[in-house]
């Protein structure tokens, strides 16, 4: 089972000096919060915005890249959690042939926000990630962590 | 694009990255390439701080435990077959650099544009050359900054990143 989630904004962590990409579903039921470095919260945040940058950032040029043979990216699954790190595939079809390829949730995000693709999370990543632990962590926040992203 | 690999008729110069140097001034990384001629001119390019850190994983041939946006980029074009065959350096405006990454699958050719730092990062990793314009090989900065390059590699020695 996995569930489409939609990304619902950027946190800076400011505990470990981090950024957070928050994941929730349709029905607000379920939220997903993934830890990224700085450079990949900034390409999450320019795909948000609608923002071109003057010169193609890495996943811009990743696109490109697909582009230039006509691979499309279908959707992208955010696979498994293990000891804080989650994995990730991203789903292609490249000629008459579909393709799962290995990746981070960052670059997955980064480039599915590009492709107009869906975003998936396995019921089993849900699961994991305990929402009590994340609810206290969160209250634990102070309005001025939010919004920190341009620094 | 067919075989041509200069808008000009010069022959491109081909370049190796020799190393990366960390200006925590400015959070930034500056690759020094040279020419594989032995000669010792160099020719500098600013990055940002995670494209720099790619080059010098690429580099080192470090293993990251996850691939890194590079890593993912490479993979793509060994499950479709995607060769990357050369990168070229080809302008300078306003001391931005501009790089064009020539790819080929079963025979059709294509170019694409990129920042010299993702061109690079991609370089390295499939072993595709690196070159540059004698235009903008001319134009180049850092002729002068040798010098102030040593310095700022000395005074990062015992200050590199925990």
């Amino acid at each position: 089972m996995i569930t489409q989630m939609q990304v619902k904004g950027l946190m800076f962590d400011p505990y470990n000096n981090a950024y957070i990409v928050i994941l929730r579903d349709e029905n607000q039921a379920e939220m997903l919060p993934i830890w990224v470095g700085k450079s990949e919260a900034g390409s999450i945040s320019l795909a948000l915005e609608n923002v071109a940058p003057p010169r193609p950032m890495t996943h811009d040029f990743m696109k490109s890249y697909l582009d230039a043979f006509n691979a499309k990216v279908i959707s992208v699954v955010i696979t498994d959690l293990n000891e804080n790190t989650y994995f990730a595939k991203v789903h292609l079809t490249y000629e008459d042939s579909e393709y799962a390829v290995d990746s981070r949730p960052s670059d997955a995000i980064a480039l599915a926000l590009r492709s107009q693709a869906p975003i998936f999370a396995s019921e089993s990543v849900i699961r994991k990630q305990s929402s009590e632990e994340l609810e206290q962590w969160l209250e634990n926040l102070k309005p001025e962590d939010f919004g920190k992203l341009d620094s | 694009m067919g075989e041509q690999t200069s808008h000009s008729a010069e022959p491109l110069i081909e370049l190796i990255v020799n190393r990366v140097v960390e200006d925590s001034n400015t959070d930034t990384r500056i690759i020094v390439l040279t020419r594989n001629n032995g000669e010792a001119e160099t020719f500098m390019v600013w990055v940002g701080s995670a494209e720099g850190e790619s080059i010098r994983r690429a580099l080192d041939t470090a293993v990251t435990p996850r691939p890194m946006s590079h890593d993912l980029i490479k993979s793509f074009g060994e499950h479709f077959g995607i060769k990357t065959e050369r990168i070229v350096l080809t302008d300078v405006k306003s001391s931005t650099y501009y790089a064009t990454v020539y790819l080929e699958n079963k025979g059709v050719a294509r170019t694409i544009d990129a920042r010299p730092s993702d061109a690079i990062a991609l370089a390295l990793r499939c072993h595709a050359p690196i070159y540059v314009t004698q235009d903008v090989w001319r134009r180049r900065s850092g002729q002068n900054l040798d010098a102030w390059l040593t310095k700022l590699e000395t005074k990062n020695i015992g200050t590199q990143e925990v």
